[in-house]
């Protein structure tokens, strides 16, 4: 529970209900924490202690902050125990303190170069994350301050350790002293050339960021004065633009070309042609007209009937009834009742069809004013 | 040394007013731009086009033509498009102030804050007339409408067409240096509110 407690230090807080749920529903463990002062309880929230706190990000260096007046602490320290080894009589004492002063050198190495990767990452951080321009601007050259702190820092170890201290780091005649020193003027030379590239980084964060609010304030300003309608008149703008010749200012070009006729003959190209004939076809020729559906009196049968006279079956009859053609013709039964006039005409009808099969006489009767040859059959 | 296979595609998309930017998207226009950048082959391409009356610029990772003689757009017309684009420009540095290039958004995540934002939201409000659209125009589609004519200038490309989310390109820095380079005399910055 308390590393899940550690994970989310960050979060501003952490409720006592999910503690409990976390350790399923075994609440004497917090009790246990909370009466030992490793956890506070603050209303529904419970955090761990202040203390406790350190002491994790201590060992586990992930501090995020970045503390160089711990290094500064450990400088005086450093000083401190010199002095008493110095003073002191006693082997035993002098021993102790030159083991204090061991781990404080080691601590202070440890630490500064833990110092600048956290600081490394935190103005990277700021520079990526923070949406406000002016707080990133702040929190870098805060940044850049505690930079210039911790190489103020540095040098003054560097000192330390090679003038101020020097009857010191002479007597202790202590091979692990001596191990642990060189280790530290190591680690402080490359935190050193760590700093230069730090620094630079910075340098140019900053300067973008300036660049940018500044670009953002003129912007902010030209917006105005176009918002004014003064653009025109208070700014170089017509200058600026009058000498930019950009194409992009231009409208889009279109380069009206000539078809190649050779190239329009090539077989591989008919295709093409068809298809924007047939384009350019039903541009113009609008929708065809379609002829109406046909209505269900359309669709009916129908049928003309037609009296028909066969001609050959009057000729039969006729063979038979042995009286001339003309007189039998006027009272023969049609299949309709014929006038006068088609009697007349079904008379030359048969005569002319079947001139082969009568005989004409010369005797001629009259009826009606028509004068008629007298017919027999043959 | 002849010049390169690729200049007719260089021109093509250059003439037309687009830009060739390093971080496009677009393989092919990526490509381009190295072909370009090679130190040798941009002096000769600049010979080239120069003969034809282009001038092959160089900008910081983009390169656009300009004309050699007198442009073509008249000054009215190029204030026009300046103006347009100080006004885009300014929507968007309120929507992001770290909109440059290489930023990636979609048109929803503008959406969602002129929801809640009120300076962003008359900000768009004003493009409507910029860009002739209607009073009761849905902020979704204005803001397609600017994200759209900033794809067809060339200083933005779509990025991904499901989510629409789109890419601003390196020549988004022209339009940085276009208003870099407008001096406002010192007097008028003074008459200027905060």
């Amino acid at each position: 529970m308390i590393a899940e407690m550690f994970e989310k230090r960050k979060l501003p807080s952490y409720r006592y209900d999910y503690a409990v749920e976390l350790m399923e529903n075994n609440e004497d463990v917090i009790r246990l924490l909370l009466s030992k002062n490793i956890i506070v309880q603050n209303g529904a929230y419970i955090e761990l202690d202040n203390q406790f706190l350190n002491f994790f990000e201590g060992i586990l260096e992930v501090n995020e902050e970045i503390n160089t007046s711990y290094i500064n602490e450990n400088i005086q320290q450093v000083k401190e125990y010199a002095t008493y080894y110095l003073q002191s009589n006693s082997e035993a004492e002098r021993f102790r303190y030159l083991r204090n002063v061991k781990s404080v050198l080691q601590k202070i190495g440890r630490s500064t170069l833990r110092n600048i990767v956290d600081l490394n990452r935190n103005i990277d951080n700021a520079f990526k994350t923070e949406p406000n321009y002016k707080i990133k601007l702040t929190k870098l050259e805060n940044y850049k301050r505690k930079l210039e702190s911790i190489q103020t820092l540095i040098e003054q170890t560097e000192r330390l350790l090679r003038e101020e201290e020097e009857t010191f780091f002479k007597l202790a005649t202590d091979e692990g002293l001596k191990e642990v020193r060189t280790q530290l003027i190591l680690d402080l030379t490359e935190s050193r050339q760590n700093l230069i590239e730090t620094r630079q980084q910075i340098i140019e964060y900053i300067n973008q960021i300036k660049y940018q609010s500044k670009f953002i304030e003129k912007l902010k300003q030209l917006k105005y004065l176009r918002d004014q309608f003064e653009i025109k008149h208070k700014t170089n703008i017509r200058e600026v633009l009058s000498h930019n010749n950009a194409i992009i200012f231009e409208p889009k070009p279109s380069y009206k070309l000539k078809l190649s006729i050779d190239n329009l003959g090539k077989d591989e190209n008919r295709q093409l042609i068809i298809k924007v004939r047939n384009r350019y076809k039903s541009a113009i020729n609008p929708t065809k007209q379609l002829a109406e559906n046909l209505t269900s009196k359309d669709l009916e049968l129908e049928t003309v009937k037609e009296i028909y006279i066969d001609l050959h079956r009057v000729r039969n009859d006729f063979k038979q009834s042995g009286s001339d053609l003309f007189g039998f013709l006027m009272n023969y039964q049609f299949v309709r009742e014929l006038s006068f006039e088609e009697r007349v005409t079904v008379f030359c009808q048969i005569i002319s069809m079947f001139e082969n099969e009568l005989e004409l006489t010369d005797n001629y009767l009259k009826q009606n004013n028509i004068e008629y040859a007298v017919v027999y059959p043959k | 040394m002849n010049a390169p296979m690729q200049t007719g595609e260089i021109f093509e998309i250059l003439s037309s007013g687009q830009f060739i930017c390093s971080n496009s998207a677009e393989a092919r226009i990526s490509k381009l731009y190295d072909i370009i950048d090679e130190n040798e082959k941009y002096e000769l391409l600049y010979d080239y086009f120069s003969a034809i009356g282009f001038l092959l610029e160089k900008g910081d990772e983009f390169y656009y033509f300009s004309r050699k003689n007198e442009s073509k757009a008249d000054l009215e017309r190029k204030l026009e498009t300046a103006c347009k684009w100080i006004d885009v420009l300014d929507f968007f540095k309120t929507f992001d102030n770290a909109f440059v290039s290489g930023y990636s958004f979609t048109t929803q995540e503008i959406v969602v804050q002129i929801k809640v934002d009120a300076v962003l939201k008359s900000k768009a409000d004003g493009l409507r007339k910029v860009f002739k659209l209607d009073d009761k125009t849905p902020y979704n589609e204005v803001i397609i409408k600017v994200t759209e004519s900033l794809c067809k200038d060339g200083f933005a490309e779509i990025e991904n067409e499901i989510l629409k989310s789109y890419k601003i390109l390196s020549s988004f820095k022209y339009l940085e240096e276009l208003v870099t380079n407008i001096n406002i005399p010192e007097e008028v910055q003074n008459e200027i509110p905060e």
